[in-house]
């Protein structure tokens, strides 16, 4: 027997491979599993879409209701949105099998956007009715949120926001904060941009039927796009981001749609435009 | 274009940043122990409780060695990652083994620079450092502590004397 004094192997406690490629492999791998994660998800709330009846809806959503009715009270409210309680009913009304009871509500926000949320609640921000000239054209914004409703674009945008604010509480670790201002402010946002192309296009053929029902004639659907395209926000040659940002089809296709669809329907796109509805003082 | 490079600006070149100054120090590092411990391959270092008789021990004192390592940013992401999946912490291995490793040759630094032969009775210690973070979570860096009986031996050799204490006690092939 001797006593050797020798080196111990150098590698035995240090795994082998290369960090970067353990990088590569870790994020590839966990991206995946996320993405098909969200995709089966949002296949899921496809599915449930259906059986949700507005009864449930409205039972579900009763406190989301509520989280957006008070953000949409505060700050002043707006003169212009009184008189338009009163087209929105009378569009509604025009729609016989509409499930819900709508309310229009206001937020005070710089960039032109109507909303559709759950529980049959519509909000419109200032900057959309400073863009707006006539009745025509407000009754048009309004039936076409009242498609997204017909469509249940409002809760398919919701469901997907929440899976995408759950997908992102995960990434961010914020773990069971699911509930927190913080996501539910996510999920608003995502809620916002929420609806593809094909559900803004439906969406428009659904008030372009209600606007001509209402008016005899379909002018006014396209004066807020024109005026739109020269909006700085959501002019198309916004660069990366601008296109990024940008939900809504691009607004040059959504005149074309909707001059296309009245010619297919016989609807005269040309008639006399009713000026915009004042409060009485 | 601009969205693209604040992109990467804030969360790609960090993390290779990290990675290319957190590999220059570990190989630094690896290169200066394994010079040291070629250096001190002679010097006894053992974890027997007590000194064979054959060293005719004498002078113990206890000798400490001890290092506190931190992890960098790239290794904090990439165990970030892997305790989503499970299995070997690569990134943490190589610090672990460089906080032991270099913990040892400290406390045998020690040992030889107070006149002693050898180290006897020699152990560690790991703690984490807690995180400067509020919430107290995370990790700031581990410290690893190698601690033992440094002595002085009167036999001829003590490379001999190893080697007889050694067949006295365990089997040695």
């Amino acid at each position: 027997m001797e006593f050797k004094p020798r080196a111990p192997d150098d590698s035995v406690n240090v795994a082998p491979g290369h960090p970067l490629a353990e990088a590569a492999w870790l994020i590839g791998g966990i991206t995946l599993v996320g993405a098909v994660a969200v995709v089966s998800l949002i296949w899921a709330v496809e599915l449930a879409l259906p059986l949700i009846s507005v009864e449930a809806e409205r039972e579900i959503f009763a406190s989301f209701a509520d989280f957006f009715a008070e953000e949409a009270d505060e700050g002043e409210p707006d003169p212009r949105v009184e008189p338009l309680r009163g087209l929105l009913a009378e569009l509604a009304g025009l729609w016989p099998e509409a499930p819900y009871e709508f309310q229009l509500g206001f937020l005070d926000e710089d960039a032109p956007n109507a909303l559709a949320l759950p529980g049959g609640h519509i909000l419109v921000t200032r900057g959309l009715l400073d863009m707006l000239e006539s009745e025509n054209e407000v009754a048009f914004v309004l039936a076409h949120e009242l498609g997204h409703f017909a469509n249940r674009d409002h809760l398919r945008a919701l469901g997907r926001a929440m899976v995408l604010g759950l997908a992102f509480a995960a990434v961010t670790g914020s773990g069971a904060g699911a509930a927190t201002p913080q996501t539910l402010g996510v999920v608003r946002t995502l809620a916002e941009r929420g609806f593809s192309r094909d559900q803004e296009r439906d969406a428009d053929a659904f008030g372009l039927q209600l606007l001509q029902a209402r008016y005899g004639h379909v002018n006014g659907s396209t004066g807020f796009f024109d005026r739109l395209q020269a909006h700085p926000a959501f002019r198309d040659e916004g660069g990366a981001l601008g296109a990024w940002m940008a939900t809504h089809p691009h607004s040059g296709d959504r005149i074309e749609a909707l001059r296309a669809l009245a010619a297919e329907r016989g609807w005269p796109a040309a008639g006399a435009l009713t000026p915009m509805r004042r409060s009485s003082p | 274009m601009f969205e693209l490079i604040f992109f990467l600006l804030f969360t790609v070149a960090p993390l290779l940043g990290a990675y290319v100054i957190g590999t220059t120090l570990e190989r630094r590092h690896f290169r200066s122990i394994r010079a040291r411990e070629d250096e001190l391959r002679a010097f006894p270092t053992v974890t027997l409780r007590q000194a064979p008789a054959a060293w005719q021990a004498q002078h113990a004192e206890l000798v400490i060695g001890h290092v506190v390592v931190s992890i960098d940013y790239f290794k904090r992401f990439l165990a970030g990652l892997r305790t989503l999946v499970g299995g070997r912490v690569r990134a943490f291995e190589s610090v672990l083994d460089r906080g032991r490793r270099e913990a040892l040759l400290r406390m045998q630094e020690q040992a030889r620079a107070g006149g002693f032969d050898a180290v006897i009775g020699v152990r560690y210690e790991t703690s984490r450092l807690a995180s400067a973070r509020p919430d107290g979570q995370g990790t700031s860096g581990v410290e690893v502590m190698a601690f033992g009986t440094a002595v002085r031996v009167t036999a001829p050799s003590s490379s001999a004397a190893v080697e007889h204490a050694l067949a006295d006690t365990v089997p040695v092939d």
